[in-house]
């Protein structure tokens, strides 16, 4: 259980371009739910994610998880409980690393990084599976750098990175808002894959309304800070796009592009 | 032809120097490559392994022990350059200007004299066996054996998972930690490792010269990149081991390179100047034959 209490950042504080990022923010994310959060640009979806992961630090309130104080504690601390995927495809992976030396340092996620060899053959085989799972020939790539694979690739490779050793939290920060759609569904059915399998409890933001439909068994939504509305089960399930854009009042041009595409 | 003897008489010698200098270009490989952040430390760690090492043997220290020690010192040094640019927020090109600014007066203070001979007094080389002061044979043969010792080092401490680690946050620095990777560490230690092997030859080349001096890592960083980007021309870089012996293979040429211009009536001190345009050519060419830079580093 994740449970974030009355969580306050404002950015630039004192200053005339002051502003309330998150306003006093209750949020608590029950065992192997999978929560959805959308709303307007600005609306505070990032900066909640990063005070999750840790690379914001809020000004007041504590977060816990599974009864631990985590508030203080640094990004690469928090990483043995926390995973991410970025929104960029850029930022997930180590460019000039090979995709089993991606894996191998994932792997160690919250876990000791001793002198022995990173890479044996029975890390190798275990890996070879695991990519294998997702059904994009990555297995047959292992020793490719991954710089030079593509957007969509990259992205699955990342979300295999960030579960590899289940993580009691994985944040999904826009995940497949820089691929195409033919890719993003291809990422999106391989997110559905991964947490569907290990249960995690998973934040995922999103501006697609059709993901924030289809995905998920919570919807959040967020406006200058605060969680504006939360729909959770049965009436989540019965939500269809036109009924988010309306009853949630979010008719912004963004919006609607987005639900076009 | 007295090109030809002359250029070929000063090959055992520049062959000796090249190996000698090649540590120094391993040191500036490291942040530059491998943690992907350029550390200027070296101009000043150099000659502390050099001041160091002259003044603890005048002081009847063994040799080997004060070798050592300015390696430590010189992890220090590259260890303090960057915290400075880690914790301060400095970029890290100005964190290495602070650090050899500042190593400059503590040189001074350590020998309490510019510069300060060794003759007579024991070193390194003598302990191993005296034939090795003479013979410049085995003057190479040592440094060659020590650059297999440290690359070999390298090569199994790189593919650990520490050293993936490290490799990591100079793969993508803003992934690592939600890996789980003490970024700040890995970055202290690298930094830390670089300019220990730094000092380090700055000890060796003390000794082997028989005098340290304050200013003897004078335009050192410039020849070591140069010698650093020869070498990857040489070996590429695609694979680690590659990647690690550039910068030796880089050093030897790079010595022969300057032999060769020595030779041709080319002033010594008109070599710092040459040098520096060569690194500018090799960087420029990709910008002004509208190739994008850096392609085979996103690669």
């Amino acid at each position: 259980m994740i449970q974030l209490h009355d969580a306050r950042v404002v950015f630039g504080p004192g200053t005339p371009d002051e502003k309330v990022a998150l306003d006093g923010l209750n949020l608590c994310l029950g065992e192997g739910s999978f929560t959805v959060v959308v709303g307007a640009n600005g609306a505070g979806k990032s900066t909640l994610l990063n005070v999750f992961a840790g690379s914001i630090v809020p000004l007041g309130g504590r977060l816990l998880i599974d009864g631990t104080d985590v508030t203080s504690w640094p990004v690469h601390r928090r990483a043995a409980m926390v995973s991410r995927v970025f929104q960029d495809p850029m930022l997930g992976t180590a460019p000039s690393l090979t995709v089993e030396q991606n894996l191998a340092l994932a792997d160690m996620r919250g876990k000791t990084r001793t002198l022995s060899m990173a890479l044996d053959r029975r890390r190798r085989h275990r890996f070879a599976e695991q990519l294998a799972a997702f059904g994009l020939g990555l297995e047959s790539r292992m020793t490719a750098l991954a710089g030079t694979l593509s957007g969509g690739q990259r992205q699955v490779l990342a979300l295999i990175m960030a579960t590899l050793n289940a993580p009691r939290l994985l944040l999904l920060d826009e995940h497949t808002a820089a691929l195409d759609p033919r890719t993003a569904a291809l990422v999106m059915d391989a997110t559905r894959r991964v947490v569907g399998a290990q249960r995690l409890t998973t934040l995922m933001i999103t501006h697609n309304m059709q993901h924030a439909v289809d995905y998920g068994d919570r919807l959040l939504m967020m406006d200058a800070g605060r969680i504006k509305l939360d729909v959770a089960g049965d009436e989540k399930a019965e939500l269809g796009v036109p009924e988010i854009v309306q009853r949630f009042g979010m008719a912004s041009d963004h919006v609607l592009l987005q639900t076009v595409v | 032809m007295e090109f030809f003897s002359v250029y070929f008489n000063l090959i055992p010698v520049t062959l000796v120097q090249g190996l000698a200098y090649a540590f120094v270009a391993t040191g500036i490989m490291i942040p530059f490559r491998l943690i992907n952040l350029p550390d200027l430390s070296s101009e000043g760690t150099f000659p502390l392994g050099g001041c160091l090492v002259a003044t603890l043997i005048a002081a009847g220290l063994h040799p080997v022990l004060a070798t050592l020690l300015a390696a430590c010192c010189g992890f220090a040094a590259g260890a303090g350059t960057a915290l400075i640019h880690l914790k301060f927020k400095v970029h890290s090109l100005l964190a290495g200007i602070l650090t050899v600014t500042m190593l400059w007066s503590l040189n001074l203070r350590i020998m309490g004299k510019p510069n300060s001979a060794l003759f007579g007094l024991p070193n390194v080389f003598d302990w191993l066996h005296p034939a090795i002061a003479g013979s410049l044979l085995l003057q190479c043969l040592f440094f060659l054996v020590l650059h297999i010792l440290l690359i070999g080092l390298l090569w199994w401490g790189l593919q650990t998972h520490a050293g993936l680690a490290l490799r990591g946050v100079g793969a993508n620095s803003q992934l690592a930690p939600s890996l789980g990777i003490n970024a700040v560490r890995y970055t202290v230690f690298g930094f830390g490792m670089a300019n220990a092997i730094t000092a380090f030859a700055g000890a060796l080349i003390a000794q082997s010269q028989g005098y340290a001096d304050v200013s003897m890592g004078l335009g050192l960083l410039v020849n070591g990149l140069a010698s650093a980007i020869i070498g990857e021309a040489i070996t590429g870089r695609r694979h680690l081991l590659a990647q690690l012996c550039a910068p030796v293979v880089g050093a030897v040429a790079y010595y022969q390179l300057g032999s060769v211009a020595l030779s041709l009536g080319l002033a010594p001190s008109d070599l710092k100047f040459a040098t520096g345009l060569f690194v500018l050519m090799t960087i420029g060419w990709p910008v002004l034959t509208g190739k994008r830079p850096g392609a085979a580093l996103n690669a």
